[in-house]
């Protein structure tokens, strides 16, 4: 995990730095984002997409110092004629461009859904769970993405609740460290649950709202100072979630048992054929060990406040009973 | 005899000792450069098998763990894949080959570690071919939909069939009868191939006679349209030509071999390259067969353009563009001759008129 930084500030933020001098770090050597699990390094010559990165990540370092880079992502504005018709900007990285141009109006949601794919291709030491996570008092609280449950909501409602945001994409394990670690980014919001976290949290800090995207309409929640804060720390196994989001339903959390929770685990992380015996013995593990329930909702303060007295009730004995189950052996 | 700058990591394949001295920014290039050479795992795996990793810094330590998991899983993906086509194949009682990757594994040599195998290269001899093809459906192998023109250029131009993919098994499967296009001007007997072969014994898998392999290797990256950024294919020549070379004779046998195949120029060019960067050593013989190359020193100067690497994540060097632009009318002229060349190019702008409208 990166460690060339602590959690004390260095150096200005985003937010505080001067415009000009953002566009300048993007256009020139680049901008290291310290996402926690990785350090990430952008370069743009799209004046647009300094704009908006700045509207989402505002409490991230103006880093221009080099230093380690994981992926390496480059925000290019097409040339040619286009440039003037109907501008576009390519998405690249480590050097390649794989996906078709983006209009050069939100380069933005290009940026974080690329980004989201290389993170996904490139960090097989890590074993990634699609899931949302947060924490509270050192333990990770695992949203494993089902159709239709809508983790990032959850995510990020949670996250406006005080909860230490990890990532709304990807729950990331770390088998080395035994622990949950940071890909920290904003929460992508999609639709009907960009109006339903205004609703929830007013004034939360959504970025610009891009219709017309693959998935629709999508905003971005900045990461607040908690989450920006602790993002080196190792979050251990807390419990897991499945939610639900039902339109009328009572709130309702029923427990779940091991073999309920495996598949949700196992068959929805995006590297788990990959890392073998490693992702087999972890996604036991934790299915084993952490208590885990379906949440059914349709209210957001009604789930939230449901989560809360359950983790109340849980407190350090979620870790010892993840502790406590052996790395190995399905006897 | 040195390596350039951007190349140097590669002698850490052989002896990664060194590589524990690197300080974080010569990580940093290495990690980065390998990885878009396709020779990352390479590097991981050459420091796990001397028990080194431990000793490597965290931070590119996780992308060389990174990469030995992916290397794994693609090659045990691979295994599982030549088992599979193995017993769909066996009723057809001829001999079938592995390629490169597969070869490489099922014979244990040194270069089988560390790969990233995305597809399983098979060669057939042309007439079982729609034999196999029936028997690969039966068993759920599917050809990649494609319109009549391209099928037939598959069929009747080039030396496999259309790429073959299955619902199950993540590799796709390339099924060649020869290892160059057959309408080149100077073709291969595949005929020779097979009857060189060597039976790997239990199942119908056989491979290339170790001539062959090693000069299929030189020839897949120099009669290739597209070699920029691989290095990765010259590192196999090195190490295939010492691990074969061994063999008393083996270096008159290749040069023979070459001769009579019409290989002697891609023998050249790689033997060349791989002395100037890779330190391979060159008998007398070699280095006969080596000067008596391409004529034009163009050839030469272009290939080095094409296939070293620019500086990780950067745009590539200039004069890349256009001696890949070069290489690849070479190729496409030696590949096609002229009329159904210019037949090709005016089908293909054609179909991308009536994809426009």
């Amino acid at each position: 995990m990166p460690d060339s930084s602590s959690a004390s500030r260095t150096a200005l933020s985003l937010r505080e730095a001067a415009a000009p001098a953002l566009a300048g770090a993007l256009a020139g050597e680049g901008l290291w984002l310290d996402l926690g699990a990785l350090r990430l390094r952008v370069r743009s010559d799209s004046a647009v997409f300094a704009r908006q990165l700045r509207q989402v990540y505002p409490l991230f370092e103006l880093d221009t110092g080099g230093g380690w880079t994981d992926i390496q992502v480059r925000m290019v504005r097409a040339r040619g004629l286009r440039r003037w018709v109907a501008p576009q900007v390519f998405f690249e990285g480590d050097g390649e461009r794989v996906f078709d141009p983006f209009p050069g109006d939100s380069p933005l949601p290009h940026f974080e859904w690329g980004t989201n794919w290389l993170v996904g291709r490139r960090m097989n030491h890590l074993l990634l769970f699609h899931a949302g996570a947060v924490e509270r008092d050192g333990l990770a609280l695992l949203l494993p993405a089902m159709p239709g449950s809508g983790k990032s909501t959850l995510t990020a409602a949670l996250s406006l609740r005080g909860w230490r945001l990890l990532s709304d994409e990807f729950g990331a394990w770390d088998p080395e460290r035994g622990g949950f670690v940071s890909v920290l980014k904003p929460v992508a919001l999609k639709n009907e649950s960009i109006d339903v976290i205004e609703a929830f949290a007013p004034g939360a800090p959504i970025g610009p709202r891009f219709p017309k995207t693959r998935k629709g309409t999508v905003a971005h929640l900045a990461a607040d100072e908690r989450a920006w804060a602790g993002r080196h720390a190792v979050a251990a196994p807390g419990a897991v979630i499945l939610p639900r989001w039902q339109a009328g339903a009572e709130t309702q959390l029923v427990p779940l048992a091991p073999e309920d929770v495996f598949p949700a685990l196992a068959f929805n992380a995006f590297n788990y054929g990959v890392l073998g015996e490693v992702a087999f013995d972890a996604a036991l593990r934790l299915a084993r060990g952490c208590p885990a329930w379906r949440l059914v909702y349709s209210r957001l303060d009604e789930a939230v406040a449901a989560l809360e007295r359950v983790w109340s009730g849980l407190g350090r004995r979620g870790e010892a009973a993840a502790a406590s189950v052996p790395m190995r052996g399905l006897a | 005899m040195a390596l350039p700058e951007q190349l140097r990591f590669i002698a850490a394949l052989d002896d990664p000792r060194p590589a524990l001295d690197w300080g974080l920014p010569q990580w940093q290039f290495a990690v980065h450069q390998a990885r878009r050479l396709r020779l990352l795992a390479r590097l991981a795996q050459a420091l796990d098998a001397q028990g080194l990793l431990p000793h490597v810094p965290e931070l590119p330590r996780r992308h060389l763990q990174a990469e030995i998991h992916l290397s794994r899983w693609r090659t045990t993906a691979l295994q599982w894949t030549v088992e599979r086509v193995g017993e769909c194949l066996a009723p057809l009682g001829a001999p079938c080959l592995l390629l490169k990757g597969a070869a490489y594994l099922a014979q244990g040599l040194p270069n089988a570690p560390g790969r990233l195998p995305s597809d399983l290269d098979i060669m057939l001899p042309r007439e079982h071919l729609q034999r196999a093809v029936e028997l690969l459906q039966q068993a759920g192998w599917q050809e990649l939909a494609l319109d009549e023109h391209d099928r037939r250029y598959y069929v009747e131009w080039s030396h496999e069939l259309p790429p073959m993919h299955h619902p199950v098994l993540s590799l796709e499967l390339d099924v060649h009868h020869n290892i160059l296009p057959t309408t080149r001007r100077i073709g291969v007997d595949a005929e020779r191939l097979f009857a060189a072969s060597r039976p790997l014994g239990g199942g119908p898998w056989s491979v290339l006679a170790p001539e062959d392999q090693v000069l299929h290797c030189a020839a897949h990256l120099f009669f290739d349209a597209e070699p920029r950024d691989r290095v990765r294919d010259l590192v196999d020549f090195v190490v295939l030509l010492r691990h074969f070379g061994l063999a008393a004779g083996f270096d008159a046998a290749l040069v023979g071999r070459a001769t009579q195949l019409g290989l002697l120029e891609p023998l050249s060019l790689a033997l060349h390259f791989g002395a100037e960067w890779l330190d391979l050593a060159l008998s007398t013989t070699l280095r006969r067969a080596q000067a008596s190359g391409p004529r034009l020193p163009i050839v030469r100067a272009l290939m080095r353009r094409l296939i070293l690497p620019g500086p990780p994540g950067e745009p590539p060097p200039p004069g890349q563009g256009l001696a890949a632009v070069l290489i690849k009318a070479r190729y496409q002229l030696d590949r096609l001759p002229l009329r159904q060349l210019v037949a090709h190019a005016l089908r293909r702008a054609r179909g991308r008129d009536h994809e426009a409208t």
